[in-house]
């Protein structure tokens, strides 16, 4: 039983060195998704600062670091189910399926490994925001924090992007409906505006939109220096375990 | 002595109705090379998955070293090496760290990694090769790492599907020098299909021919060609002036049957050529007879298919070319 796990953990491990392999050999994807959330907080960020839309937030541009990187490695994370389908047409996953690792190890894996993916953006948009004068925390444990738990709820996304792949069939649709639900996610939630000056049915949306809680959790982190998150990190791990359960259970009809 | 594959009453139904496998029995022993053969859709790639614990079969079962692949896929899984159709590696990643993360999702412990990997990176002529992205090696290349990392964990049976599709016969012929030597160093079970009737007829011990779901022959190939008509002969000789006499001569020969004589042609059957032809010579030089011309049509695993199915082999391939470019464009996808 004993071997078993630990075989289950180093697979997972594996998947995940393989990421960060494929990452190393070309990162253009990231630097390319970079550019976004640097416009988004370099430009968007600095007007909208300008103008003093929201009066009730001090500093938006420090507001909204949150917010873009989420946004950013949503993204990321979101578009990552593709490759389990690009994996299906070549025969990875068939030969992933016929070694002696279980079949949740392969989902586990592959998700924490879209995560981390997903995650380095933090990393890209926290330089980027400081430049231009965004006040983060210098609080090691706390950026530590914020980057695990992003990592965390970023596997939730990357669970939901496989479902959807899975479920969608075609590349085509999938493109199409994550194209469909990744902005939606990003201005239904508290990324760029506090949820209390969001219309009704957008302010429960944004309610049940988990982006949102990830967002509060890096935002308490990384600018309010309060660890205060533990109603949030129950709320992601819902969502994470629920889209988890999901992806594991439909793995054999990818396969199948 | 255990079986190494035992396959009995298997049916798959896929959702839709369609049937792949129509009541296939099976039996490999350990230590040989089994041969698969039938036309694309036959249901080979089916039964592979099923053996390989991929899917589920609607009816029968499939023991793997009498471990039964429904109940005990875990141990199946521990014991068989496989190599799919498609392309299993990532292509983004270069040839040597395939080999390291495939070894550590096969838990090979990591005192003895390295070995093992360099070990058979050598065996298959890559260790030049090792430090390059996949994306740039030639399909020969892709199989053979493919084959590597399928050998990592020293498994009892190797399962491959198509391994030579869409190579040129240089790189299918180092191919499969590489699987036979393995094969005789470790007694090693070797399990697989393939549409290439050549390839089954030279590397396989034992072959079945499969067509729409069922196994419609077994045997040596030796064996399944004796089934058919033999080896034909045709020989153009200097004059018939005496069509008995002639006649004479062959029916003194043991194991031939003449099919038709044409003028100064004649044509017949033997079920081994290179047993019965130099007695023929022997018999017509003695009879002053000349030779002009010999054609030797020996019979082949498509006579076998033909006499069982009324078509050819790749009669039934060709209605499938589309999807065979296609796999065969993944394969080499990156080259």
């Amino acid at each position: 039983m004993y071997k078993q796990y630990k075989n289950a953990i180093l697979s997972i491990l594996a998947m995940i060195e393989m990421e960060l392999r494929r990452l190393r050999h070309d990162p253009l994807e990231i630097i390319a998704r970079a550019i976004q959330p640097i416009l988004w907080i370099t430009v968007f960020g600095v007007v909208m600062a300008r103008v003093r839309v929201f009066l009730s937030i001090g500093d938006y541009i420090t507001f909204i670091t949150p917010g873009v990187i989420l946004q950013s490695s949503t993204f990321i994370a979101l578009a990552y189910g593709i490759s389990l389908v690009f994996e299906r047409d070549l025969g990875i996953l068939k030969k992933l399926i016929t070694s002696p690792i279980p079949r949740s190890s392969i989902v586990i894996g592959r998700i924490l490994a879209g995560g981390i993916r997903a995650s380095t953006q933090y990393i890209i948009v926290l330089i980027s925001a400081i430049a231009v004068g965004a006040k983060i925390v210098s609080n090691p444990i706390n950026l530590l924090l914020g980057y695990a738990l992003l990592v965390y709820g970023c596997m939730g996304f990357t669970s939901l992007s496989m479902i959807l792949a899975i479920t969608m069939k075609t590349r085509e649709r999938f493109m199409g409906i994550i194209g469909a639900i990744t902005m939606p996610l990003f201005f239904a939630s508290n990324a760029l505006y506090p949820i209390d000056i969001m219309p009704g049915a957008i302010k429960y949306f944004a309610i049940v939109n988990p982006l949102t809680y990830i967002v509060d959790i890096l935002r308490k982190l990384l600018i309010y220096n309060s660890c205060e998150v533990f109603n949030d990190i129950i709320v992601v791990t819902i969502f994470v375990a629920c889209t988890t359960v999901v992806a594991i259970k439909i793995l054999n009809k990818i396969v199948e | 002595m255990v079986l190494a594959i035992e396959v009995r009453g298997l049916v798959k139904i896929y959702p839709g109705g369609i049937k792949a496998l129509n009541g296939v029995d099976l039996d490999v022993d350990e230590g040989i090379i089994y041969a698969l053969l039938g036309p694309n859709g036959a249901g080979k790639t089916t039964l592979i998955r099923i053996i390989t614990t991929q899917l589920r079969q609607t009816d029968g079962y499939v023991k793997v070293f009498g471990h039964d692949t429904s109940t005990q896929g875990s141990n199946v899984r521990s014991l068989i090496g496989y190599v799919p159709q498609e392309m299993s590696l990532w292509s983004d990643l270069t040839g040597y760290e395939n080999m390291l993360i495939y070894s550590k999702i096969y838990g090979i412990p990591s005192n003895s990694r390295k070995k093992i990997i360099e070990e058979l990176l050598e065996f298959m002529d890559l260790r030049e090769a090792s430090n390059r992205m996949v994306r740039i090696y030639s399909g020969g290349m892709i199989r053979r790492l493919e084959i590597a990392i399928a050998l990592m964990h020293r498994p009892r049976l190797l399962v491959l599907d198509e391994p030579t599709i869409g190579l040129d016969p240089a790189a299918r012929r180092l191919v499969w020098g590489k699987i036979t030597e393995y094969c005789k160093e470790y007694n090693m079970t070797i399990f697989f299909a393939t549409h290439y009737m050549d390839e089954a007829d030279r590397y396989a011990n034992y072959i079945a021919l499969m067509n729409r779901g069922i196994i419609i022959a077994r045997g040596k190939p030796e064996e399944l060609k004796q089934n058919v008509e033999g080896d034909r002969i045709t020989l153009k000789l200097s004059s018939i002036d005496d069509n008995i006499s002639i006649l004479n001569i062959f029916s003194e020969i043991e194991g031939i049957t003449i099919l038709k004589t044409d003028g100064d042609t004649i044509e017949f059957s033997t079920s081994n050529v290179s047993y019965t032809l130099p007695k023929i010579l022997e018999k017509l030089f003695q009879n002053n007879l000349k030779i002009y011309e010999i054609k030797i049509h020996e019979a082949t695993l498509d006579d076998v298919f033909i006499k069982l199915t009324g078509r050819r082999l790749s009669e039934e391939e060709y209605g499938r070319y589309r999807e065979a470019i296609t796999m065969r464009k993944m394969i080499r996808r990156g080259s």
